[in-house]
Formats: structure tokens, C-alpha cells, sequence
């Protein structure tokens, strides 16, 4: 997949994972199922898709949390998924981090935001002395924009919005490359959503970071993020960069997902149709399907007879968008 | 005045408010101008870093416990006598030097089943023995070996829970074990044991005595103790803010004692409270059936069992003994209680 950029460097490949659950039994579950995808060094790359989808298990089969099935993760050309070696799963846990989505339930009540904030030094030892790492969680309080004072501090006496910069500043201590936002701003007030975003926005500039941003929220998403991959029951159907799924959206169910957008113009919010996408739409005994380029950069999950339909789905919109310019 | 009158929802500021173009300008009021400038609101400074700062004092979790506990005329009354008890319990048998093998006046029948008065608070038995006497150092016993049993309990209880509660391999035959231990009759146990270990420990001397007596009562006792940390910690074991622990690289160990144990200090006081005069309880059940201490130690359980004879003639005799063991289980299992409320820092305001 990475023939079109190839200028760039590859930072998290995902190869044909699986994310399979035990159901009792031998029953398995499997939540995610054939995911593949590359993120480039210094993008954000958007994972959006209704509940259940399976964006977060993806997003924690990357971090370890959940074990992939089938398949592997490479990050920085090194495999992480799987069985691997001691220094190597510390070498994760320090480059790749997340942020979780409620703050209020992934912060220890029964500690002080200094101890919450250190944790990571803690365990790696990344610092010398005591001053040293006050001084560093001091910084990490600045960056996210809280007072040092706030360390002996618990978390329950903070904002909501305070406590998922909190987590920010927990995750950005540790100096990772690469972070795993699971829904940030899901479970916060709509005042201060944009507060989160823009403060994410300034680390990943200010530190280089590579985000994946795991949203339901597509207005978020085209604001934040520079590709999106759409998730649908565990699969992949579409990945293109942000405004190109925005303008041509070519898998029937990124169409619905766009479709379902609410408009804040009430006149056109009234004339908005939602299209309903199901799965019956698909031939059970059509050929299987993968992950196809249909334009450089814009990829879609399907087989011979999808792609004509998609291309000519692509012609109407890409002529509709040429009339309009 | 007229600061306000410009505000109010005319069609000029609808319009404005709906992003129409005003028709016309509404004329100023003439007596505008007479404004004093003091009158108007001005910007006030915006500093970002003000907002950020939390007014309410500062908050700590101990200090926070003691309030609370205080905080009720009730708790502080059944504390003090929870101290006084106890206090009895351990300074009265010392001055007593109550022995069970040295009657005081076994053949002076003068000085037998005398009535409650100044002289012989709880009266006298049918030994000569000061009723006073025999239960405070009974009471001293029971409470000891009530004490360190659930010291050791507890703390087999709460490691081995914890371990288990964490690890899924650990709980595939742990709850085999607890399956096992929890179905033997604890009658059988406690008598085969009171019989094998009896008088093995002499060599110890004093403590020897409660040894047999402890061992009974920790030996299938922690792992009712461990099967309920196990599901405490299995409720919070899965919570988020354990996973970003592990993402932030944070040993079992460290997530048991710095992650999970805090939030169950409330549980584990909540179980101590009942442990402890379950426990004593067990104790004078175990001597009253002549399981428990031995004849020379005093004992609750062993006094209310020979005072029970005399239930016809000197009923007092065995009620005293009861009330005694009633107050001190109860005193004690209410502190606890009052105790786990105020280490839940849902109760802290």
C-alpha cells in the first residue's frame, strides 16, 4: 500500500490483523478481521465507524492491550505483535501511548495527579533524581496548560476537561512517537472539545507526533485528521485522505456513514436524506473481497464487480464535483 | 439605563441576532450621553492561567477519614467504650494476677456465690473466685486470640486474594481449593486439631498455649478472606485506569498496591469489623466445647460453659460473662463499621 508515498516514512503497518474474542467454547468472536492500513511519521490517521465497529480493539490490538489472532503489526519496521521480547515490549510501551476516552474513569481516584503523571517515569526510571522528574512533570503540567500546583492535587477535584489533559500530559511525559487517541473528547462537554483538539493539534507539531484518532464523530475527524480509514463491523471498507472520502465517497456504507451527518443549516438539515446502508446489499456468494486502489491514495474494500460499480460511482462524483467548480 | 434598553430582543437585534442586515439604525436616545462612565462595564483581564486554578482547599484522603469517623456523637461514644473495654481487658488481669489453677478460696464457702456488691463487683463463684477477675482475664484471652487470627487471616487472606484476583491461570485451581477447604466440617477440623496439637507447644511456654488454638482458626479461615479480596479485586481488576497502568508499562505488583488495594481499604475494614468478633465468638464457641484454650488459661468461652451450670441458682453468673462478650463484639463490630464508612471517600464531603 505504500507504493503512492513512498516519499514517506512508514511509522505503524497493519497487516491482514485479526482480533478474535473467546465466546465460551471454541466460539470466537471476531471483532476485527483482515485490517490493513499504513500510518505515515507526523499524520493523523482517523480509524471512524459506528459502536461496535471495532475501531478500539484495533487501536488496543496496536498497544498490546488486545492480541491479535492472525496477522501482524510492524512499528518502525519491527514487529510488535505477537510474542516478543522483553526490551522490546518496553521499547512499545515507551514509544507508543494512549490517551483513553473517559478521563474521569482512566485516572487513578486514589492517587495525586503527580503520582498519575509520573507513573511511566516511574516504571522506566526516566529520570535521575527526584527534582528531575518533579521538573519534568512540572513541564508536562505546562504543556497541557495546567499550574504546577495541581500535582498534589487528586483527580475527582478536577474539570473534566482538566482531567483528559491529565491524561495527555501522562502520555506525553513518556516522549512517545506515536499515540493512540481512543475517542479524547467522546465523553467531554461540547464547550471544551475543542480545547482537547487544539491542544492535540499543538503537541503533534511542537513533538512530531503521530496520532491514531479513533472517532465516531466525523465532523471531528475531517478537522483533525489528515486520512481516514472507515471501519464497518470489524472491516476496513475505505481509506483516503480526509477530503478526498469527504468529496468522493465510494463504498455504499461511507455514503450512509456521510449521509447521517447532521447539517447545521435547518433547511438543508430538513431536506437531508439518510441512506440506510445494510449488509444485505452484499451478495453472500459474491468473490472475495479485499483491499483495492481505486484512485492513488484511495483505497476501498472490494472485489471485480464492486470495483466497476465504485468506478462508475466515482465518475458521477468527480464530474458532479468538476460541474461545481 | 439605556445600556440595558439596547439589549432587549426589538427587531433590530433580532435581526442582528439572525445575521440580517439592520433596516435602519434606531436613533439614539438623546439622553444618552449622560452615562457616567463609572456605570459601564469594562473588559476585565482574561488570563488563561486563573481559570486553571482550583479554589477548594485541599484535599486528603486520612485526614479526610478522620472527620469523617468524628463527625458522629455516636461513634466517638462507642469508640471511647471500645477503649475502655479493651483497656480493662488488658490492664485489669494484670493487677488481678487472676490464675484459673490457683483458686482464690476454694474451701472457704464463706466466700462462695457471693451476691454482686462495692466489695465484689460481679459477685464471687463457687471457687471464691472474684467474677471480676475471671472475666476481664477471660476476655484478655479471647481477645488476643481473636486479634492475631484475624491479623494472620487477613494478611494470608488479602495476598493470596490479590494474586489470585490478577492472575487467570491462578484461578482455575484456586477456586478448587476453595471448593475444598470451604466443604470440610469445621467442627471435625477444629476437634481433630484440638486433640492432635494439644500440649505440642508446651516448649513455647505462655504463647504455646495459644498456638493450637490460632492454627485452628487461620488454618481454613483465610481462604474465605482470599475468595472475597479475589472478587473485589476482579470488580476494579478490568477498569480503565488499570489498563492505562499497564500501558504505561506498571508491574502486577505495583497496580495491586498502588491501584487496587486503596480503593479497597473501605471493603477490608468492612471485613475486619465482622471478622473480629466472628472470631471471638469462634473462640468461646471452640472452649465452651472444650476445643479452645486449655485449663490454665482463663477464657470467656470456657467460663460461660462452667457458669452455665449455676443458670438455675446464680443466673448472673452466666449472664455477666455473656453481656461482656456481647459488648465487647458489638462495640467492636460498630467502630469497624463506622470506621469502613469513613475510609469510603464517597462519605467525605
Amino acid at each position: 500500500m505504500s507504493t503512492t508515498n513512498n516519499e514517506r516514512e512508514v511509522i505503524l503497518s497493519v497487516r491482514h490483523v485479526d482480533v478474535a474474542f473467546d465466546v465460551g467454547g471454541k466460539k470466537k468472536f471476531k471483532a476485527v478481521s483482515d485490517a490493513n492500513f499504513d500510518i505515515y511519521r507526523g499524520e493523523t490517521f482517523a480509524l471512524v465507524g459506528e459502536s461496535g465497529s471495532g475501531k478500539t480493539t484495533l487501536g488496543r490490538a496496536v498497544i498490546r492491550i488486545n492480541p491479535c489472532s492472525a496477522g501482524e503489526i510492524f512499528f518502525n519496521g519491527e514487529r510488535i505483535s505477537g510474542k516478543i521480547s522483553r526490551q522490546q515490549d518496553r521499547d512499545v510501551i515507551r514509544n507508543i501511548q494512549m490517551i483513553f476516552q473517559d478521563p474521569a474513569a482512566s485516572l487513578n481516584e486514589r492517587a495525586t495527579i503527580e503520582y498519575c503523571i509520573s507513573e511511566g517515569l516511574y516504571n522506566f526510571h526516566l529520570y535521575k533524581d527526584n527534582e528531575e522528574r518533579i521538573a519534568k512533570v512540572d513541564k508536562a503540567l505546562e504543556d497541557v496548560g495546567l499550574l504546577p500546583e495541581h500535582k498534589s492535587r487528586y483527580p475527582h477535584e478536577f474539570s473534566g476537561g482538566q482531567r483528559q489533559r491529565v491524561g495527555i500530559a501522562r502520555a506525553m511525559i513518556m516522549e512517545p512517537q506515536f499515540i493512540i487517541a481512543d475517542e479524547p473528547i467522546s465523553a467531554l462537554d461540547v464547550s471544551i472539545r475543542a480545547q482537547v483538539l487544539n491542544l492535540m493539534n499543538k503537541l503533534k507539531k511542537e513533538k512530531n507526533l503521530t496520532y491514531l484518532f479513533i472517532a465516531h464523530d466525523l465532523s471531528v475527524v475531517r478537522f483533525i485528521a489528515d486520512r481516514i480509514a472507515v471501519i464497518h463491523l470489524g472491516k476496513i471498507v475505505e481509506i483516503a485522505e480526509s477530503e478526498t472520502l469527504f468529496k468522493y465517497p465510494v463504498h455504499p456504507y461511507t455514503v450512509s456513514l456521510l449521509s447521517a451527518v447532521p447539517m447545521p443549516d435547518p433547511i438543508i438539515e430538513k431536506q437531508r436524506e439518510s441512506i440506510v446502508y445494510t449488509k444485505e446489499e452484499d451478495d453472500p456468494n459474491a468473490s472475495p473481497r479485499e483491499m483495492r486502489e481505486i484512485r492513488p491514495g484511495h483505497f476501498v474494500y472490494a472485489n471485480d464487480e464492486d470495483m466497476v460499480a465504485f468506478e462508475e460511482r466515482l465518475k458521477k462524483l468527480e464530474s458532479y464535483h468538476a460541474e461545481q467548480a | 439605563m439605556n445600556y440595558f434598553k439596547k439589549h432587549m430582543f426589538d427587531k433590530y437585534s433580532l435581526d442582528r441576532h439572525f445575521g440580517k442586515a439592520p433596516q435602519e439604525e434606531p436613533a439614539q436616545e438623546e439622553n444618552a450621553a449622560e452615562i457616567n462612565e463609572d456605570e459601564l462595564f469594562t473588559f476585565a483581564e482574561f488570563d488563561e492561567k486563573k481559570s486553571e486554578v482550583i479554589a477548594a482547599p485541599r484535599y486528603s484522603y486520612w485526614k479526610s477519614v478522620w472527620k469523617t469517623f468524628v463527625s458522629s456523637k455516636i461513634t466517638i461514644a462507642v469508640s471511647i467504650l471500645v477503649i475502655v473495654v479493651v483497656a480493662f481487658a488488658f490492664i485489669q488481669p494484670l493487677i488481678s494476677q487472676f490464675d484459673p489453677m490457683k483458686p482464690k478460696h476454694p474451701i472457704e464457702y464463706e466466700y462462695h456465690f457471693l451476691s454482686p456488691s462495692w466489695e465484689h463487683l460481679f459477685g464471687t463463684d463457687g471457687e471464691g473466685n472474684e467474677v471480676f477477675d475471671v472475666v476481664w482475664s477471660g476476655a484478655r484471652n479471647s481477645l488476643i486470640v481473636s486479634l492475631i487470627a484475624t491479623a494472620i487471616d487477613m494478611v494470608i487472606g488479602i495476598v493470596i486474594g490479590a494474586i489470585w484476583g490478577f492472575s487467570k491461570k491462578m484461578d482455575k485451581w484456586m477456586i478448587e481449593v476453595y471448593n475444598v477447604i470451604s466443604n470440610v466440617p469445621f467442627l471435625l477440623l477444629a476437634m481433630i486439631l484440638a486433640y492432635v496439637l494439644r500440649n505440642k507447644f508446651d516448649q513455647f511456654g505462655e504463647v504455646g498455649a495459644f498456638i493450637p488454638l490460632i492454627f485452628t482458626m487461620t488454618i481454613t479461615e483465610w481462604v474465605f478472606v482470599a475468595y472475597f479480596i479475589r472478587t473485589q479485586v476482579m470488580i476494579i481488576r478490568d477498569r480503565e485506569y488499570n489498563l492505562a497502568s499497564k500501558c504505561l508499562g506498571t508491574s502486577t505488583w505495583t497496580m495491586v498496591t498502588k491501584n487496587i488495594l486503596p480503593y479497597l481499604i473501605s471493603v477490608i475494614m468492612t471485613y475486619i469489623s465482622r471478622q473480629v468478633p466472628a472470631l471471638i465468638s469462634y473462640e468461646v464457641f471452640l472452649s465452651y466445647m472444650g476445643l479452645g484454650l486449655d485449663e490454665r488459661h482463663a477464657s470467656l468461652g470456657r467460663t460461660i460453659s462452667q457458669y452455665t451450670s449455676y443458670m438455675s441458682g446464680y443466673p448472673h453468673l452466666f449472664w455477666i460473662p455473656v453481656l461482656i462478650l456481647a459488648l465487647i463484639s458489638i462495640s467492636l463490630y460498630i467502630v469497624g463499621q463506622k470506621l469502613a464508612d469513613a475510609a469510603d471517600p464517597r462519605t467525605h464531603r
